[in-house]
């Protein structure tokens, strides 16, 4: 194919920026559009990522120079599915790359997970981060929470929980998010891995930070040393575990943890409310253990959104091709499920971008004019970086002493001020 | 003499950096050269340049994954590097504090032990400074060619 490639990437998280600096190396000539239904580009790094985790967060400014730089555009306020079908979008350009992640959380599959108190840590985290299409509102988590997952989401969700509001400093953390949970915060988090120790998904790192959190008191009645030949990972997770549990904040203590290690949910206890959950060894047949908790928050990881959007069916979780049809591919959580950290998309999506070169010579030929071939009233809805650009300086300058940024929590106010549409003489900042 | 920018990285900082190092030297008089250590083999080591490695930390304080196969190399065949003369320049995050910029050290300790030379001072970036990683290894960069004018 000789003539201009146009290329439709959807979605700007981790994954579409990654694949889009890859074909921008090998197809300077192309057209690239990466389209996304929020006013913001980078996904997840900014709606997941937790907000103290800052310095997780400038990866934005690698992902930045796409469009300052690159000749790479962003069209947000645009989601496929519904302002544009993805026939239309494949219709439009000589390649589609579905980019869009993984947004809904996964059920434990146990029995109780329909009670009123079990709260998913796709929801929670997004709230804490002002994420505009999440429903505003921390749930009353009660004196007592189980957290069931023993990934860095869930330790994330846990730190959420057991920090202070004066732990947040520089952080861009959803203020009313974080003023409704202080009225009343957990007291006791019962934390669920079913690995051993050793076997944990967990960054040792991150559990390390959990003890710097003043006023935490942390117990296990699972056994924490690991094997001498385990790998170093697990043995600085033994150690960071270790760590916590000497610390002994006495008459300081605020909140206690008890970290369960082997343990699997076998059902939410309770008729009409949560009560507790009960838990299965996974390593023999000992006695169940049931702890008393008021709610749940599950954080087992994500699933394809089942509003079957694309029109695609259920999809395949197939590691070896990011091909799904002519032309048409997907790269990032989309592909892979739900695992890995930021920097494994950019692996993913240089093999993705290394099959679509592969394949272009073999594609229909014909030139598609890409974004300008889309209807008027789309291009019209469409926010590109310059206007992202306005928001994210409103966001910045609307910041609160001690926060870096305030994250508007409303998308047709981050459009309104993206458009400079926004009423009234006051301007972005007094929303 | 010939620059050579080699980069180790996971998540495409160190590129980012290279890049804009290269950017910043690259003249009619100077030629500079950007790899990408995981297609990089130490058989394609020259004698006539100053090789500039900039590496990110992962793990427990090791390389990034993609720096890993020539890391391998250096400690099996183990080169005489007597005749090569590096700088280094280490990304890595304070949040990891038992085992900051550990990866980039690993490098250079490992260059050292086969005899090469270091120029200039050893870089550090720290992600969690917000300081735009480009412009610091520019700036640190320009601290090792002056280092190097100085021993010709
Ligand atoms: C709570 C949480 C915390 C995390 N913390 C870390 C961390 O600290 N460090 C780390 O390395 N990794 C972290 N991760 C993992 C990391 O976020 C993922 O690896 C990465 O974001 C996946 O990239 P992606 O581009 O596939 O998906 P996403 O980042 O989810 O991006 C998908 C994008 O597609 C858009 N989109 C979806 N549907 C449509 C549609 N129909 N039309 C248009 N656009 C659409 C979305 O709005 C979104 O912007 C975290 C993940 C979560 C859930
Ligand atoms: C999972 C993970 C582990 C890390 N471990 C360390 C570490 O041990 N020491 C350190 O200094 N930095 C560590 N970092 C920070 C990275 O080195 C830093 O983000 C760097 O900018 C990444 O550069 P890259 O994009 O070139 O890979 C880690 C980052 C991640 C995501």
């Amino acid at each position: 194919m000789d003539s201009v490639v146009s290329i439709a990437i959807v979605g700007s998280g981790p994954a579409g920026c990654y694949v889009a600096q890859s074909l921008r190396r090998a197809l300077p000539e192309s057209e690239i559009t990466i389209y996304d239904r929020l006013a913001s580009p980078f996904g997840l790094v900014r709606y997941g990522v937790a907000p103290d985790h800052q310095s997780t967060k400038s990866i934005q400014a690698q992902f930045a120079r796409l469009f300052e730089r690159e000749n790479v555009r962003f069209a947000g306020n645009i989601t496929v599915g519904s302002d544009v079908s993805l026939d239309e979008l494949r219709s439009t350009h000589n390649i589609v790359v579905l980019a869009s992640g993984l947004s809904e959380d996964r059920v434990v599959g146990v029995p109780g997970e329909d009670l009123p108190e079990v709260h998913r840590a796709g929801r929670l985290t997004r709230v804490f981060n002002a994420h505009p299409m999440e429903p505003v509102g921390v749930p009353d988590f009660g004196g007592a929470v189980a957290v069931i997952g023993g990934g860095n989401v869930s330790i994330d969700v846990l730190r959420l929980l057991i920090k202070r509001p004066e732990d947040f400093a520089n952080s861009d953390v959803d203020d009313t998010a974080l003023g409704q949970y202080a009225q009343a915060p957990v007291r006791r988090v019962e934390f669920i891995c079913r690995s051993t120790v050793a076997n944990a998904p967990s960054d040792p790192v991150m559990l390390a930070e959990l003890g710097r959190i003043p006023g935490v008191a942390f117990t296990c009645s699972d056994p924490v040393a690991v094997p001498e030949d385990a790998t170093r990972q697990a043995s600085a997770r033994a150690k960071a575990l270790e760590g916590l549990l000497e610390l002994a904040p006495g008459p300081q203590t605020r909140v206690q943890v008890a970290l369960h290690f082997g343990w699997s949910p076998v059902r939410i206890l309770g008729a009409d409310h949560v009560e507790g959950v009960e838990l299965r060894s996974v390593e023999d047949d000992r006695e169940h253990r049931r702890v008393a908790t008021d709610s749940v928050v599950t954080a087992v990881g994500f699933d394809f959104d089942r509003h079957n959007w694309h029109g695609l069916g259920e999809l395949s979780r197939n590691l070896e091709t990011g091909a799904l049809d002519r032309g048409l591919y997907r790269t990032g959580w989309i592909k892979r499920g739900s695992r890995g950290t930021i920097a494994e998309n950019r692996a993913c999506a240089k093999a993705v971008a290394e099959e679509i070169l592969a394949d272009l010579p073999a594609l229909d030929p014909a030139p598609r004019p890409g974004y300008d071939g889309l209807p008027e009233d789309v291009r019209a809805r469409a926010v590109d970086y310059a206007a992202w650009r306005r928001v994210d300086l409103a966001e910045a300058s609307a910041a609160a002493h001690g926060r870096a940024r305030k994250k508007f929590p409303s998308h047709d106010h981050m459009v309104a001020i993206a458009h400079d549409t926004l009423a009234g003489p006051s301007g972005a900042g007094n929303h | 003499m010939k620059i050579q920018v080699l980069f180790g990285t996971e998540s495409g900082n160190a590129e980012m950096a290279a890049e804009d190092l290269a950017l910043s030297v690259r003249s009619d008089d100077q030629e500079v050269e950007v790899h990408d250590l995981s297609d990089f083999s130490i058989s394609e080591l020259q004698h006539d340049a100053l090789y500039v490695f900039i590496c990110s930390t992962y793990g427990e304080g090791d390389l990034p994954n993609t720096a890993l196969p020539f890391f391998a190399d250096l400690n099996i065949v183990r080169p005489d590097l007597a005749w090569v003369r590096y700088a280094i320049f280490g990304l890595g995050d304070t949040f990891y504090s038992e085992t900051y910029s550990q990866g980039a050290t690993k490098l250079a300790d490992k260059l050292n032990e086969l005899g090469a030379e270091r120029v200039g001072e050893f870089g550090r970036y720290d992600a969690s400074s917000w300081e735009p990683v480009g412009e610091k290894a520019v700036e640190w960069f320009s601290g090792v060619l002056e280092a190097a004018a100085q021993m010709q």
